[in-house]
């Protein structure tokens, strides 16, 4: 009877617990999180007020590699100043995509990365505004990616260059003595590093898939001079991806990519590069050069012992005698429209104090984003090359460039799929590079046609 | 009037309820008396304990599921407004050249699972029986299923790299390095070398099932069989494989069900690159790279669709050439009964 009575009890008990977990989940969904306004903007903030703030941050990062390491060494100098807000850094490994997911739920922390998958019209809905663009461009460059209708939502960790990350000492012992400005100069180089040493003459890092969206960024400004050109000239223009004929524009640099790969200046067996072990091998000299952002150059100095030989030049193209080279955002801070009021400024602090003060920019290969900032000792080389800043996209067409690129399943500067196919394309011999751009245009035609941008 | 024949039903009931309730004599009602009585309290207990896993089941199956029907009928991304349009997704599904292009890779998954079962089959009638090491065998062939599927396409991702263990263990036999292909890059043979890594990967456990099917086999059987001469094949032929059907079936219905929606193996080893991008590879790939999450949602309603129709056609067959459980196969019973009309009719 007693054992009875027993089962009994457990029964209406984890009856009564299940229904109660259930009850607690339907509640949850009905309660959407409000959202806060914290009354202050990015530009009235000033370090070194509101110290007596508490507040406890989570912050979500692509950087996994430095979580545990210079994450830690930034908050714990931070909290000389602000002793009561602690931080706590999430990395996630699968950023990019991972990052959409979990900003759908909005309750996904403080202050994360803000990925590119965002429209601009939808960041008022998951991201604080910062201030405004007129106040926050006095301090600030780069700052039109995360931008909609005059306010910013997002501001960039740092700024990249891009470039080509080089060994110097491969290359001079291969003879080449100049800096290669055009594509068949660097072609002709590669031949060269092929022909007298043993290095690999180009690392495609084709396996690791993100490292190839590196060409997509070469396309615009690089590749053209022209600062407006990924949103005046590829989002709008007719047939973008055509071939030149001066050896300029999106066409040269994939071109590029496409001769070195068919003249065998590139890796034997794309599949199955390594990327973390590329880095120790350009470091050594068993790579000669790798197309990456300027992010990567402190990267591949640290991999081994000689960090010396570790250079970065522009992208060789010459656009009427001139190089250029385009200055653009990383990724971008936000903060999460639904935390806290007090969680907001204590971001907006962090964030501050990360642009400010912590050094992260130039310690992670990049440029810092205030105005007037000097160039890092690493990009001696871009001394005499025109720097182009972002240009903020008309009001109207903010966009149309995601809408473009998602309609046409190109994937710019989002899965390196345009790079990729190249190389694909390269080894089998077929189809050639003008098959490929030809391709490319049809595409990205009907995509603006279906978006309604006409010629 | 109304309200007193509703009485009088109701009245009945519990009278009914009480005459079945041998516990409860005639007494006032009493809730835990009630709740306490053996059919409430079985019930409940029933409920109870059904509750978790079909919560379970509700939570990350069903309603996840139900939504993503819902989404393929959705012009959507992941961030931003949701348009209908209606069937849209689906015509654009059919009308494209990939997706059905990337099914044709499932033939290379299917040949080789059957391959797989074959092996596994045999290794389990050898191992079945008394055999030096056999557990360790066991061991050792069971091993690659426990290892999870991201480990193993990078396992298999360095194990083909040009000059690696692959090569190097063909020129222990005498190849030369210059004969041979890149097992990744060569597009003729690169859909081989990842459908090879889900053998290795599945193969123990389609043997240890088979092992365990074999096992419930009557020894007497065999003893039997023995007296009267088998050789091993014959009682393969005829005391095994019978047994064991429902198994082979079983198995085969798993392995081509997961062949057609591969994508674990190609998604890590290649990334869908080099032509070796299966339905689930592009699929993945239009709904986190092009956001296209209503399209995507939309195949992946249409491969459910297909590998239903599938299954269904592989349990027709099974009814129709095996039979299914102690029922004779549909074509033995027809047979029979054509020899017997056959036999009356000589007969007469």
């Amino acid at each position: 009877m007693r054992h009875g009575y027993g089962k009994q009890f457990l029964a209406v008990v984890l009856a009564g617990t299940l229904t109660a977990t259930l009850a607690a989940c339907t509640k949850k969904d009905e309660v959407k999180a409000e959202k806060t306004d914290v009354g202050v903007t990015f530009d009235q903030i000033k370090l070194g007020e509101h110290t007596d703030l508490k507040a406890n941050l989570k912050f979500l990062t692509h950087k996994t590699d430095i979580v545990d390491t210079t994450f830690k060494d930034y908050v714990s100098e931070f909290q000389k100043m602000y002793p009561n807000i602690n931080i706590e850094y999430e990395g996630i490994t699968n950023y990019a995509s991972d990052i959409t997911t979990r900003l759908t739920t909005g309750d996904w922390g403080d202050i994360c990365m803000i990925p590119t998958t965002v429209d601009k019209n939808e960041l008022k809905n998951y991201f604080i505004n910062l201030g405004a663009m007129d106040e926050l461009s006095k301090e600030y460059t780069m700052l039109s990616n995360y931008s909609y209708d005059g306010k910013v939502y997002g501001i960039p960790s740092m700024g990249n260059i891009q470039g080509i990350v080089y060994n110097k000492a491969v290359f001079e012992k291969a003879g080449v003595k100049e800096i290669p400005k055009t594509p068949d100069e660097f072609l002709s180089a590669l031949q060269k590093i092929k022909d007298n040493t043993d290095a690999i003459p180009l690392y495609t890092n084709f396996a690791a898939g993100w490292t190839m969206t590196a060409w997509d960024a070469y396309i615009d400004a690089c590749a053209t001079g022209q600062a407006d050109f990924a949103q005046e000239g590829r989002v709008k223009g007719k047939n973008p991806f055509a071939d030149r004929g001066d050896q300029t524009g999106p066409y040269a640099v994939y071109n590029l990519l496409y001769e070195a790969v068919s003249k065998g200046l590139t890796e034997e067996d794309p599949t199955t590069t390594d990327w973390e072990g590329s880095k120790a091998r350009l470091n050594k000299g068993e790579i000669a050069s790798m197309a990456l952002g300027s992010w990567s150059i402190v990267q591949m100095k640290e991999a081994a012992e000689n960090g010396d030989d570790v250079a970065y030049m522009p992208f060789p193209i010459t656009v009427n005698g001139k190089q250029y080279t385009s200055v653009s955002a990383d990724y971008n801070y936000g903060v999460n429209c639904n935390s806290s009021a007090d969680n907001q400024l204590a971001a907006m602090l962090y964030i501050k104090w990360l642009i400010d003060k912590s050094g992260f920019d130039v310690n992670q290969g990049g440029v810092s984003i205030k105005v007037n900032s000097e160039m890092p000792e690493f990009l001696k080389a871009f001394d005499k090359v025109g720097l182009l800043y972002d240009v903020p996209v008309p009001k109207g067409e903010e966009t149309w460039g995601n809408d473009v690129n998602n309609e046409s399943e190109l994937g710019i500067n989002v899965s390196g799929g345009m790079a990729k196919s190249v190389v694909e394309a390269a080894i089998e011999g077929q189809p050639s590079m003008k098959e490929l751009a030809d391709q490319w245009n049809e595409k990205w035609t009907a995509a603006q046609e279906k978006i309604g941008i006409t010629h | 009037m109304d309200c007193g024949a509703r009485k009088d039903w109701n009245h009945s009931l519990t009278v009914r309820k009480r005459g079945n309730d041998m516990n409860t004599k005639r007494a006032p009602f009493n809730f835990i008396k009630w709740i306490q009585s053996g059919k409430v309290n079985r019930r409940l207990c029933m409920v109870t304990f059904m509750l978790a896993p079909l919560l379970l089941l509700l939570v990350f199956t069903y309603i996840p599921f139900l939504k993503m029907f819902q989404f393929s009928f959705y012009d959507m991304k992941y961030i931003g407004a949701r348009k209908f349009v209606g069937l849209k997704n689906y015509s654009e599904v059919f009308s494209r050249k990939d997706c059905f292009q990337a099914l044709k890779l499932s033939g290379y998954y299917i040949v080789a699972a059957f391959i797989q079962l074959a092996i596994a089959l045999w290794f389990a009638s050898v191992l079945s029986f008394k055999v030096k090491g056999g557990g360790l065998y066991k061991g050792f062939m069971f091993f690659p299923y426990l290892v999870c599927g991201i480990a193993v396409g990078f396992i298999f991702k360095f194990f083909y790299t040009r000059g690696f263990v692959l090569d190097t263990v063909l020129q222990w036999f005498g190849f030369n390095l210059d004969s041979l292909p890149y097992w990744l890059k060569d597009k003729s043979i690169n859909n081989i070398s990842i459908a090879a890594t889900s053998v290795w990967r599945y193969m123990g456990q389609n043997m240890v099932l088979f092992i365990g099917a074999i096992m419930s086999v009557d020894s007497s059987l065999y003893e039997a069989a023995a007296i009267d001469g088998a050789s091993g094949f014959n009682k393969f032929r005829y005391i095994i494989f019978p047994s064991i059907k429902t198994i082979i079936v079983l198995n085969m219905i798993l392995a081509i069900t997961g062949s057609l929606s591969v994508f674990e193996p190609p998604y890590v080893i290649t990334n869908g690159e080099f032509g070796t991008g299966t339905y689930f590879v592009i699929m993945n790939k239009l709904a986190h790279v092009s956001q296209k999450v209503g399209l995507a949602s939309a195949m992946a309603i249409v491969l459910f669709v297909l590998i239903l129709f599938a299954t269904l056609l592989q349990k027709a067959g099974e009814w129709y050439f095996l039979g299914i459980g102690d029922q004779e196969a549909i074509r033995t019973v027809r047979r029979q009964k054509k020899q017997n009309r056959q036999r009356e009719a000589d007969n007469r």
